[in-house]
C-alpha cells in the first residue's frame, strides 16, 4: 500500500491539474451515459432513444426553420423591428421546453463534486456547461442562429451585426434558463414548496385562460356581443402598446432594436442595444453564480433537515396489558375490497396528494382542455371535441401504470416480503389510476359543457367506452412494464418527474395514439355512412375484451412478478 | 504545530428552527485517531459534513491543518479524504472508472492514478469486481470502495462516517490495519461509528455529542475517570470496575428510551 497517508500532493496546484479535473468530469458524464445501456433493459432504452431522438430533432428543426424564414421575411420587407416577436417566441419556447424536457444533472447529483478540490470558478463553469447543453438551450441557440441567418440572407450587409447580437441574445436566453432552474431546484427541494409551485402554475394557466377568454374574438360566439368583444380587444391592444416600452427594454426587444439600428447605419446605437442585452446576460449569470456559490459552500436542502424541529417528548403512554395472543379482528371490507387493496389504495392516495409531479401531470391536460375547448368548439365539429379532449386527458393518467413502483423505490420489496398477493397490490394501484381517470374525464365533461356545449348521450357513451377499453389495455401492458422496466423516481428535482422508462413512455404513447386513431377512424366511418351509433357497439365489445384481458393478466401477475423480481429490484433498490 | 482539526463555536441550524449542532469546540492533534460518538440524530454527520466542506456552518470557524475551511476550502480539500454518510458513489460507473475519476479530481496524474487504483482494488479485495457497475455492489463492497476513494490521493486527514457498517469481519480487520498504518505514518483520522468496540480499540481520543452539544471529550482514560468519579458519588455501580466505552457512552448520554417500563410494554410481542 505505498502512498496511503504518506504522499499528499503538497506542490502548487497547476493548470494541467485543473484541465484534468474538467476532463475527468466530462469522462464521468460520458461513462454514465454509456454505462446506462449496460443494465437490463438497456437495449430497450437504446431503441427508444433511436426512435425518439429523430422525432425530437424534427421537432427542433421545425421552429428553427420557421423563425429563419420569418426573419428573412421581416428583414426583406423592412420590418426588422418585428424580429423581436420571433425572439420572444424563441424565448418562451425555450423556457417551455426546459420545463417539459427537464434539466441536466438527473443522472448524477452535481453537488457531489464539491467534496473534491474544485475551485468555485471551476464549479460554476462545470455547472454552467452542463446546463447549456440542455435540449431546450440547444434549440434556443439554433433558433437564434436561424434568425441571424435569415436576416443576413435578406440583408447581407448585416451579417456581422446579426451574428453578434443574436449570439449575445442566445447567451442571455440560455443563462436566463440556467438562473431560473438553479433557483427553482433549490426552491423545490421541499415538498411544501413543490406544492406551492404547482399551485402557481395552475393559477397562471387559469389567468392566461381568463385573458384569452376575455380578449380573444374567437370566444364571442355565445358569451358576449361583438361590440363588447371589440372593446375588449381594443383594450388588449392598448395594453400591448403600453407594455411595448417595457418589452423593448428586455433582451428580445433590445436585440430587435440593435438590428434596426445596424440597418440604419447607427453603430453606436447598435452597440448600446447589444451591450444592454449583454448586461442582462451578465446579470443572469451573476444571479446563477450566487446560487452556485451557496451550493459550493455546502447546504442541506432535504426535507428531513429543514422540516424537523425538536418537539417536547411526550411522556411514555401507559399501555394496558393485553393478552399475548389476542384473537384476530374480523377483516373489515370497504366496498367489497380486500384489506390489502384498501390499504394500498389509501397509501396511493397519500402519494398522489404528496407528489406534485404526478398532481401536475394530471392537472395539466385538464387545464389545456380548459384553455382550448372553447376555441376548438368554434372551429370544428362538436362531435370530435369530447373524444379528443378525453384522449388528450388520458395522456396524464395512462403512463402512471407503466411505473407503479417508481416512487416506492426500495420500499417495493415490502410487497414481496408481506403475506399479500401482488394481484391485490396491482389492483389497488390500477384502481387509483382509474379513479383519477374518472375524475379527469368528469372534469373535462363539465368544462366542455360549460365552455362549448354538452356532448350528446351517444357521443359521451362512445367516448367513455373507448376510454375504458384504452385504459384497460394500457394498464394491462403497464403492469407488466412496471415489473420488467421500472424506473426509480426522484421527486426533488425539476424535470425529474418522468414517470416511466423512455421505452415504456413510448409504448404508452404509441398505444394511446393507436387507440385514438382507431377511435377516430370509427367515428369518421359512422359519420361518413350516416350511422353515428356505429362506434358504440364496437367500443362496447372492445371494452368487454379489455376487461377480460385485464382480469386474466391480473390473475397471473403474481407468477410474472416473482419470475421478474430481479429486474424490479435491480433498478429500484440501486443506490 | 496547529491542530489537524480545530472547530470553534461551530453551529448549524436549519430552516425549520432545528439546531443540529450547537456551538461545539473541537481540537484534534496531528496523528490522533479520534472517535466522534453520539446517539442517532445527535449531530455527528452534520458535524462531519461541516468539517469536510459539504455543509456550510451557520456560525463558527473550522481550521484543518491550519487552513481555514471557510476561506480556503479548495486547499483544505486537497489534503483531506472523506467517506461520507451514504458513501456518495456514482452508481453508473465501474470501480476502476470511479477511482480514476476521483484520482484525477484530486490532481493525481494518469499513471499514478492507474497504479493506485490497481493497488487499492487489490487491497480491498475488489479486483475481481472492478468491471461491475457500482449500483450492483453490495453495501459492504461500496464501503470498501468509498474508503479506497477517500485515500487514493494520500490525505493527511481522513474523515470516516460509519466506515465499517456492512463490512465483513475479514475486510474490517484489513481496513483497521490500514488505518492504523496511516496513523503510524502521521495521518489524522476522525471516525464516527456506532460500533463502540471498534472505536474503543482504535481511537486514542474521543468526543461524545448529544443533542448538538459536546457532552464529553478526552482520552479514553480521561472519560473513564470522569464517569467513575461520577459513579463514586452515586449508588449505581462498582466505581473500581474498569468501564467499557459502551458503559461510558450510556452513562454520559443517559440511555434514554421511549418506554418508562419496557418490560411492561408491547406485551403482545411473542
Amino acid at each position: 500500500m505505498a502512498g496511503v497517508g504518506l504522499t499528499p500532493n503538497d506542490g502548487r496546484w497547476t493548470a494541467a491539474q485543473t484541465r484534468a479535473q474538467f476532463a475527468a468530469i466530462a469522462q464521468l458524464r460520458w461513462r454514465i451515459t454509456v454505462n446506462a445501456f449496460r443494465r437490463k433493459g438497456g437495449a430497450g432504452e437504446m431503441i427508444a432513444r433511436i426512435i425518439t431522438y429523430p422525432l425530437f430533432a424534427g421537432f427542433a428543426f421545425g421552429p428553427t426553420i420557421l423563425v429563419g424564414i420569418g426573419a428573412y421575411y421581416f428583414a426583406l420587407n423592412g420590418h426588422l423591428d418585428h424580429i423581436s416577436w420571433l425572439l420572444w417566441g424563441t424565448f418562451v419556447l425555450c423556457q417551455l421546453l426546459n420545463i417539459n424536457l427537464g434539466q441536466p444533472g438527473t443522472t448524477f447529483d452535481p453537488t457531489q463534486l464539491i467534496r473534491f478540490p474544485l475551485s468555485l470558478g471551476n464549479y460554476v463553469a462545470v455547472r454552467l456547461f452542463f446546463g447549456l447543453l440542455t435540449p431546450a438551450n440547444v434549440i434556443g441557440s439554433l433558433m437564434a442562429l436561424a434568425v441571424a441567418i435569415g436576416a443576413t440572407v435578406a440583408l447581407p450587409a448585416l451579417w456581422f451585426y446579426a451574428l453578434l447580437s443574436l449570439a449575445i441574445f442566445a447567451a442571455a436566453n440560455a443563462l436566463f434558463s440556467r438562473m431560473v432552474f438553479a433557483w427553482v431546484d433549490r426552491w423545490l427541494s421541499t415538498r411544501r414548496a413543490r406544492e406551492i409551485f404547482t399551485g402557481l402554475i395552475f393559477f397562471f394557466s387559469l389567468g392566461f385562460q381568463y385573458l384569452n377568454f376575455t380578449f380573444n374574438p374567437a370566444y364571442n360566439h355565445h358569451h358576449q356581443t361583438n361590440a363588447v368583444s371589440a372593446a375588449r380587444l381594443n383594450a388588449g391592444i392598448n395594453f400591448y402598446h403600453h407594455a411595448l416600452p417595457f418589452l423593448a427594454a428586455l433582451p428580445p426587444g433590445l436585440t430587435g432594436s440593435s438590428l434596426v439600428a445596424a440597418h440604419r447605419g447607427q453603430p453606436l446605437a447598435f452597440l448600446g442595444f447589444t451591450l444592454g442585452c449583454a448586461a442582462f446576460a451578465a446579470a443572469f449569470f451573476a444571479v446563477f453564480a450566487l446560487r452556485m456559490r451557496t451550493e459550493f459552500r455546502g447546504e442541506d436542502l432535504s426535507d428531513q433537515a429543514n422540516a424537523v424541529s425538536h418537539k417536547a417528548k411526550s411522556p411514555a403512554k401507559s399501555i394496558a396489558a393485553a393478552p399475548a395472543s389476542s384473537p384476530a379482528q374480523p377483516e373489515s371490507r370497504f366496498l367489497g375490497l380486500s384489506s390489502v387493496t384498501t390499504a394500498v389504495l389509501g397509501k396511493e392516495l397519500l402519494y398522489v396528494r404528496r407528489n406534485t409531479g404526478i398532481f401536475y401531470s394530471l392537472v395539466a391536460p385538464v387545464v389545456m382542455v380548459f384553455l382550448f375547448a372553447g376555441r376548438l368548439a368554434t372551429h370544428s365539429n362538436a362531435t370530435w371535441l369530447f373524444p379528443a379532449a378525453m384522449a388528450y386527458t388520458l395522456l396524464g393518467v395512462a403512463p402512471l401504470a407503466y411505473n407503479s413502483f417508481g416512487l416506492e423505490a426500495a420500499g417495493s420489496q415490502f410487497y414481496f416480503m408481506a403475506p399479500v398477493r401482488l394481484r391485490d397490490v396491482f389492483f389497488a394501484k390500477n384502481l387509483m389510476n382509474f379513479l383519477l381517470a374518472f375524475v379527469e374525464i368528469a372534469a373535462v365533461f363539465i368544462i366542455i359543457t360549460v365552455i362549448a356545449r354538452m356532448p350528446s348521450l351517444l357521443n359521451a357513451a362512445s367516448g367513455l367506452l373507448w376510454a375504458a377499453a384504452t385504459l384497460l389495455f394500457s394498464t394491462t401492458l403497464g403492469n407488466r412494464r412496471s415489473i420488467t422496466a421500472p424506473k426509480k423516481i426522484t421527486v426533488a428535482k425539476m424535470g425529474s418527474g418522468k414517470q416511466a422508462s423512455p421505452l415504456s413512455a413510448l409504448i404508452s404513447m404509441g398505444l394511446l395514439m393507436g387507440s385514438a386513431g382507431i377511435g377516430a377512424g370509427l367515428l369518421f366511418l359512422g359519420i361518413f355512412f350516416g350511422m353515428p351509433w356505429l362506434p358504440l357497439p364496437i367500443f362496447a365489445v372492445l371494452a368487454g375484451v379489455a376487461v377480460f384481458v385485464y382480469v386474466r393478466s391480473l390473475d397471473s401477475i403474481d407468477r410474472f412478478a416473482l419470475a421478474h423480481r430481479d429486474e424490479l429490484f435491480e433498478e429500484l433498490c440501486k443506490k | 504545530m496547529p491542530p489537524a482539526i480545530a472547530a470553534h463555536s461551530l453551529t448549524r441550524s436549519f430552516d425549520g428552527g432545528f439546531t443540529a449542532v450547537d456551538r461545539i469546540d473541537l481540537a484534534v492533534e496531528p496523528g490522533q485517531f479520534f472517535g466522534f460518538l453520539g446517539p442517532n440524530g445527535a449531530g455527528k454527520s452534520t458535524t462531519i459534513k461541516m468539517l469536510t466542506g459539504l455543509l456550510a456552518p451557520t456560525s463558527g470557524s473550522i481550521q484543518i491543518l491550519g487552513e481555514d475551511m471557510l476561506n480556503n476550502p479548495v486547499e483544505v480539500k486537497r489534503h483531506i479524504g472523506v467517506v461520507p454518510e451514504g458513501m456518495a458513489l456514482f452508481g453508473k460507473l465501474t470501480a476502476t472508472e470511479y477511482l480514476h475519476f476521483v484520482g484525477r479530481m484530486y490532481g493525481l496524474d494518469k499513471q499514478v492514478t492507474q497504479q493506485r487504483t490497481a493497488e487499492l482494488l487489490e487491497f480491498m479485495g475488489l479486483a475481481n469486481e472492478q468491471k461491475k457497475l457500482l449500483t450492483d455492489y453490495s453495501h459492504g463492497m461500496g464501503k470498501k470502495l468509498a474508503l479506497a476513494a477517500a485515500v487514493i490521493h494520500g490525505p493527511k486527514v481522513l474523515f470516516l462516517d460509519e466506515p465499517f457498517e456492512g463490512v465483513d469481519a475479514i475486510a474490517a480487520g484489513t481496513l483497521k490495519s490500514m488505518l492504523q498504518g496511516m496513523i503510524a505514518r502521521g495521518a489524522t483520522i476522525f471516525l464516527t461509528s456506532h460500533v463502540l468496540e471498534i472505536v474503543e480499540r482504535l481511537c486514542s481520543h474521543i468526543a461524545i455529542i448529544d443533542k448538538g452539544h459536546i457532552v464529553a471529550k478526552g482520552s479514553l482514560d480521561e472519560l473513564r475517570a470522569g464517569v467513575q468519579a461520577r459513579l463514586a458519588h452515586g449508588e449505581v455501580a462498582d466505581p473500581n470496575a474498569k468501564l467499557t466505552l459502551e458503559q461510558i457512552f450510556i452513562n454520559v448520554v443517559g440511555g434514554e428510551s421511549g418506554a418508562t417500563h419496557p418490560e411492561q410494554e408491547l406485551q403482545w410481542l411473542g
